[in-house]
């Protein structure tokens, strides 16, 4: 069973490649109210409204340490934590602060895998949406990058 | 997408006040210049070269960047297969 919360992050890259539908992969998805918020200021994914999620309200004042993350990653770990659902992001330092409060995190990477491995998605799609990630989104990683994480999965049973 | 080059050189050069052909040199030059980055990363990441010979190619943040980077895809692909 897993129960995800989103950062804007995965909403927005999964989105830019057509790919928001992988996220119904989770069990459970929850988007704090301040992420829905964040999406408003630019335009909410209109396919976002075939996914079943939960808004929810995040309570940030819970989290121990010094946040120098934007509103909606610090609702996103507030909501992780109080929920203890894996948090969805794609930000470099929000993972790092998501480890060090011990909530499980991942990225856009790990929801298209977790797809495949749930029949969502063929082998040959997932590696075309990692790849896509890679050229057709905001989403800066270097693409040899990700070619090793799609020699990866490539290689899995 | 050939419009969109075109129109930007335009652009580019009269914001510069130099001429089209020197935007296009130096487009030229960051172009081969990245995918050189690219070729030794990726040669890096495959264990083709090692980290030292990649740090005097590229340079260490990029090195580092790229570790980075790969630690949290391996992370992401191992828990997508196995959650």
């Amino acid at each position: 069973m897993i129960v995800a919360v989103a950062d804007t992050g995965p909403l927005i890259h999964l989105d830019e490649i057509g790919a928001i539908d992988v996220l119904s992969a989770v069990d459970g998805l929850l988007i704090p109210q301040t992420v829905y918020e964040e999406l408003e200021a630019g335009t909410v994914p209109p396919a976002l409204s075939n996914l079943e999620y939960e808004l929810v309200e995040a309570d940030p004042t819970e989290l121990t340490v010094d946040l120098n993350l934007d509103p909606g990653e610090t609702a996103a770990l507030a909501v992780a934590s109080d929920r203890s659902a894996v948090l969805l992001t794609d930000d470099l330092e929000a993972r790092d602060t998501a480890n060090d409060l011990s909530i499980e995190v991942h990225g856009s990477i790990g929801v298209i895998v977790l797809a495949y491995h749930r029949d969502q998605l063929t082998r040959s799609k997932a590696a075309e949406l990692m790849r896509a990630l890679q050229t057709e989104t905001s989403l800066f990683i270097t693409d040899s990058v990700v070619e090793k994480g799609i020699s990866l999965l490539e290689s899995s049973s | 997408m050939a419009t969109d080059l075109t129109e930007r050189v335009q652009e580019i050069a009269e914001a510069r006040d130099v001429a089209e052909s020197e935007i296009l040199e130096q487009a030229l030059e960051r172009g081969v210049e990245d995918l050189w980055i690219d070729l030794v990363l990726s040669r890096y990441v495959n264990d083709e070269i090692d980290r030292e010979t990649a740090i005097d190619l590229v340079g260490r943040d990029r090195v580092k960047r790229a570790e980075r980077e790969l630690k949290l895809v391996e992370d992401d692909v191992q828990w997508g297969l196995s959650a």
